[in-house]
């Protein structure tokens, strides 16, 4: 009985002084940059990076230790798997390095945190980088990070089957993109014209460009705007594929490679990693059987941009140095030599013009794809977003569900859960 | 006058004596519980009511650098829960999924411990650790060679069932069959680790027990029932209480397999609580795994009630 | 006799479909550790390799610092085994047996607390043991998980079905109540000792998500993480090494279960009692 008492009176005492402490302040209002200074960094950078990058990066660090004698940096290497765990754990527990590699779109929950340190404008410039990269680091009008690589989204397709169907040089628009699907499957012996994500996780990534790409904006006024007519039609061209069998609804994991080897699938929407992956399934001969087209334009050709960013933490024991090592990393020639390291796109603009870029004709295609391509917007609650808006998506394209009712719904949810900002 | 006095004094001296037992007793009982006692306290209990504070806040993610910069909001998020569709719908998915799970994966578990344990079989330990092989590999594996099994066109099971004439569904693609496809994998995976606890309960049980029973003329199901039941009963309640909270807790297989879909037929609420950790929602989300607990809570009672003894 | 014959025949018929059914992922996972990527990825799957190659562990094993990954686990796996072992039986002893008042508060509390969702005091628990010091520490990785409710649940539950009158005999020849946990019912309960070790062992080898955010440098990781800095990325996974890595992994966890899982013997629950 006495036990009880006390314990109940510690949890009183323990939720009274909790409370005491608690309540939101008024908001902080817009951070400002600090500056770096001249000279050269010195003492220790740690930073976390993640899978290849993460493997390769101390090596290739040395660059910057040669021009800076005095700085030394360590690289621990993080999985991929569980990294947004991770990076709000060591936050929470105040255990968080110099620098961390962070993903486009973790950035923007990252960044509310008040954890990421404000960009200097002194070292970094935004023109130097695609805009599209430019604006993952940007959240309520601030930048908390700089990009480091890039990849966008084209469309692969088999070259000898597309000639064989009338198009040779791959499609350029929607309409052509549907002819050449349905030609595909009548002429050219395919099963399925093309591969599209029907719904489910990072769905959006495949639907969003035809939406971009049709003059939709996803975000006026610091709001969320799913509920767009330009959005509602991209939608709909999406879900046309299915409707007209052009696109499987259910194929199953691990099924795309061998099915477009074998020539069962025509083409289909992914990034420049396939490339690695189509080579080594497809063994001797294959690379020269497909390529990649830009997105296919309507009212113009606008592709996803993501990546990865790399941002100081406002807790770095060496801000400056570490500052210093990230403008090492988008010196253009430093980006070069990191493609050729571990295959990342640069993403900074003027490293493009490197041969080591310009040679290969499908990264041609990406480089272009580049310039215009577009992130979703930095807010804190995109990912939640997100999963309602690939939802609905699996609705539309398995379910068979009218696009504008679905973005309606996807309108009042973002509604209420807000931008988060 | 002198026989009062010390009967008083005996009896004070008895009452002492019988107040120095319970001491003895209690220090001895604690210095047993407290190593354990003590890292359950400060690892263990500690969190959980941190835990518990966070449920009645709206703290998220961007809170974390100044998580008593939050507003409390009561049972606000427990209130929000029950209006979550989503949350409705993954609730579902797991009762259904225990409901049937458990008693599948105890019986599994219960058969093959028995078949391990009889006299009858050479090379027990070989099916032991056979058994016991898909609690230790690699869920990408099971997932693999799962669905393939289940693929519609080139699967195994589909492809049996077409030599018997029936037109099999898509298992893990039709909302339909997609969460019975769940549980029977689930059952298939972690059968293993309950025929390991019924395996050692089992050895508890003495030999000249059975043999007396035959003696009587008891055959070997009878024996089942009479002898083997009674005896594994605190076994029995925790395969029973473990495999509840386990599953209650089901978040593997679908991440792996089905990624809650077809269209949320397979979500379960672990999978819906890790998502809404993943967005950052950490008081709601906080909130929704004490919904859980009370749920795990509640079917750990109506064990404890169906198959616990006295003391318990 | 021949009824006894055919129940037998019956038996080992359905325990080897069983067999077939349980290891066929298994199987399939190390045979496919053998093979080429883009083998691996074949739809259907292959179960034979076509090509054998053992580049996956060559691989796996030139990137991989295996030596300081495996003490690591090895260390943490042990220690959290042993201290299990210690104190959930020490603790299922007391709560089995011995009467102390607040005994059914504290069977209460460990029991709710196996019953609380392991997500939600994950950050919480991160915290505190970033304040006391010891992230990126052994002391971090192994500290939560010394006192397990599991264990103290199983270890009762076995404990349980001890006789009393074995220990009150004990009790009237004079022995202690740790003689008498040491000597007679330690002993007693060696298959549910050796159940404990084995899903012990198992948990602790292959917990991934703590020992990722407790180990701040890579000098700390245990295997999982290190096989899966590897074998995930950012947009693919790279199955070869990640079915190797799995082979790797499990090797162990098969090995401590062969060697605990002799002690499934016939019990000698009954002597003393005569």
């Amino acid at each position: 009985m006495r036990n009880r008492l006390i314990a109940g009176a510690a949890c009183a005492a323990l939720a009274l002084s909790v409370a005491a402490g608690c309540g939101r302040d008024a908001d902080e209002g817009a951070q400002t940059a600090k500056e770096v200074g001249a000279g050269k960094a010195s003492g220790e950078i740690t930073v976390w990076a993640m899978g290849t990058e993460g493997e390769k990066l101390a090596e290739f660090a040395k660059g910057f230790t040669a021009d800076n004698p005095q700085a030394k940096v360590t690289v621990t290497a993080v999985p991929w798997d569980a990294a947004g765990q991770k990076l709000t754990s060591a936050i929470a527990a105040k255990q968080t390095p110099d620098v961390s590699m962070i993903g486009t779109t973790m950035q923007g929950g990252l960044a509310k945190t008040g954890a990421l340190d404000v960009t200097p404008t002194d070292l970094f410039a935004k023109d130097t980088f695609f805009p599209g990269a430019w604006d993952t680091t940007v959240v309520d009008g601030t930048s908390y990070g700089v990009p480091w690589y890039v990849e966008t989204r084209g469309i692969y397709y088999r070259t000898d089957l597309a000639a064989k169907a009338g198009f040779p040089a791959g499609p350029k628009t929607w309409d052509e993109l549907t002819a050449m699907a349905k030609a595909l499957q009548a002429t050219a012996g395919a099963k399925w014209g093309i591969n599209l994500q029907p719904g489910k996780t990072g769905s959006w990534q495949s639907v969003l460009p035809f939406g971009w790409s049709n003059g939709a904006e996803l975000t006026k006024d610091g709001k969320y705007t799913f509920d767009t007519p330009q959005l509602a039609e991209a939608v709909g061209y999406y879900q046309s594929f299915f409707t007209q069998k052009l696109a499987p609804a259910n194929l199953p994991q691990g099924a795309l490679e061998p099915a477009f080897i074998r020539g069962e699938i025509g083409a289909f929407m992914s990034g420049p990693w396939h490339v690695g992956i189509l080579n080594e399934q497809g063994g001797k001969g294959f690379a020269g059987k497909y390529s990649v087209a830009p997105m296919p334009a309507e009212k113009s050709s606008t592709s996803f941009i993501g990546g990865s960013n790399l941002a100081v933490f406002k807790d770095a024991k060496n801000r400056d140095a570490a500052w210093k090592f990230l403008a090492w990393l988008s010196k253009p020639d430093v980006q070069v030599r990191w493609y050729q390291t571990v295959s990342d796109l640069p993403a900074v603009q003027s490293a493009w013009t490197d041969s080591a870029l310009t040679a290969d004709p499908i990264l041609k295609v990406f480089g272009e794809q580049l310039k215009s391509a577009k992130a979703p917007p930095a807010y804190p609650t995109w990912d939640q977003i997100a999963a309602v808006f690939d939802t609905e998506m699996e609705k539309v394209c398995v379910g068979g569900e009218d696009p504008a009712a679905a973005l309606k719904r996807i309108q009042s949810q973002a509604d209420s859960i807000g931008t988060g900002v | 006058m002198t026989a009062i006095a010390t009967a008083g004094a005996h009896r004070a001296g008895r009452t002492a004596q019988a107040g120095a037992k319970r001491w003895r007793r209690a220090v001895t009982g604690w210095s047993f519980a407290a190593p354990f006692t003590v890292l359950f306290l400060v690892f263990l209990a500690l969190p959980v009511v941190a835990s518990l504070v966070m449920s009645v806040t709206d703290m998220r993610a961007t809170d974390l650098r100044t998580p008593f910069a939050v507003d409390f909001v009561g049972l606000g998020n427990y209130q929000r829960l029950f209006g979550d569709d989503l949350f409705l719908r993954a609730a579902l998915n797991t009762v259904v999924f225990v409901a049937a799970g458990v008693p599948l994966t105890i019986v599994a578990a219960l058969a093959a411990a028995n078949a391990l344990n009889s006299g009858l079989i050479r090379f027990r330990a070989l099916f032991r650790v056979g058994f016991y092989l898909p609690v230790v590999t690699s869920i990408v594996a099971i997932a693999v060679v799962w669905r393939f099994l289940l693929d519609p066109e080139a699967g195994l099971v589909d492809d049996l069932l077409a030599r018997v004439g029936v037109d099999g569904p898509n298992w893990l693609g039709d909302t339909r069959t997609s969460l019975a496809s769940i549980t029977v994998m689930a059952a298939w995976r972690n059968f293993g680790s309950l025929m390991v606890i019924f395996l050692a309960a089992l050895q508890g049980i003495p030999a000249n027990l059975y043999e007396a029973a035959t003696i009587d003329g008891a055959g070997r199901w009878q024996q089942f029932r009479r002898v083997t039941l009674p005896l594994m009963r605190p076994a029995l309640l925790f395969g029973a209480v473990i495999t509840g909270i386990g599953y209650l807790q089901l978040f593997e297989e679908p991440l792996v397999m089905t990624q809650g879909g077809p269209l949320s037929s397979t979500l379960s609420v672990s999978y819906h609580i890790y998502n809404q950790f993943g967005f950052g929602n950490y008081g709601y989300a906080a909130a929704a795994s004490y919904v859980l607990f009370v749920a795990i809570v509640a079917l750990s009672v109506l064990q404890f009630r169906l198959l616990g003894t006295r003391d318990d | 006799m021949t009824r006894d014959r055919a129940a037998k025949a019956a038996l080992y018929l359905v325990l080897c479909a069983g067999l077939l059914v349980v290891v066929g992922p298994f199987l399939w996972m190390a045979l496919s550790s053998l093979k080429p990527e883009g083998e691996i990825r074949a739809v259907p799957p292959t179960w034979w390799p076509d090509t054998w190659t053992f580049a996956n562990y060559r691989d796996l094993f030139a990137r991989l610092d295996f030596p300081q990954y495996f003490t690591n686990s090895a260390i943490v796996a042990v220690l959290v085994t042993v201290g299990n072992l210690l104190f959930c039986s020490l603790l299922g002893y007391a709560l089995a047996k011995l009467d102390f008042p607040g005994r059914k508060a504290l069977f209460l509390a460990v029991l709710g607390m196996l019953m609380v969702p392991g997500m939600v005091t994950f950050v919480p628990q991160f915290v505190l043991i970033s304040n006391l010091g010891l992230a990126n520490t052994y002391a971090g990785l192994v500290l939560p998980f010394l006192a397990g409710p599991f264990g103290v649940f199983l270890m009762r539950q076995f404990l349980q079905s001890i006789p009393d009158d074995l220990l009150e005999a004990a009790r009237v020849d004079g022995a202690g109540e740790w003689r008498i946990f040491w000597r007679i019912v330690l002993p007693l309960c060696r298959p549910a000792l050796a159940t404990l070790g084995i899903l012990t062992f198992l948990a602790s080898w292959n917990n991934f998500l703590w020992p990722l955010v407790v180990a701040t440098t890579d000098d700390k990781y245990t295997l999982p993480v290190a096989l899966a800095l590897y074998s995930i990325g950012q947009n693919r996974i790279y199955f070869g090494l990640l079915l190797a890595g799995a082979v790797v992994v499990v090797v162990p966890v098969l090995i401590v279960f062969l060697a605990l899982q002799r002690h499934f013997l016939r019990g000698i629950a009954t002597t003393g009692l005569k």
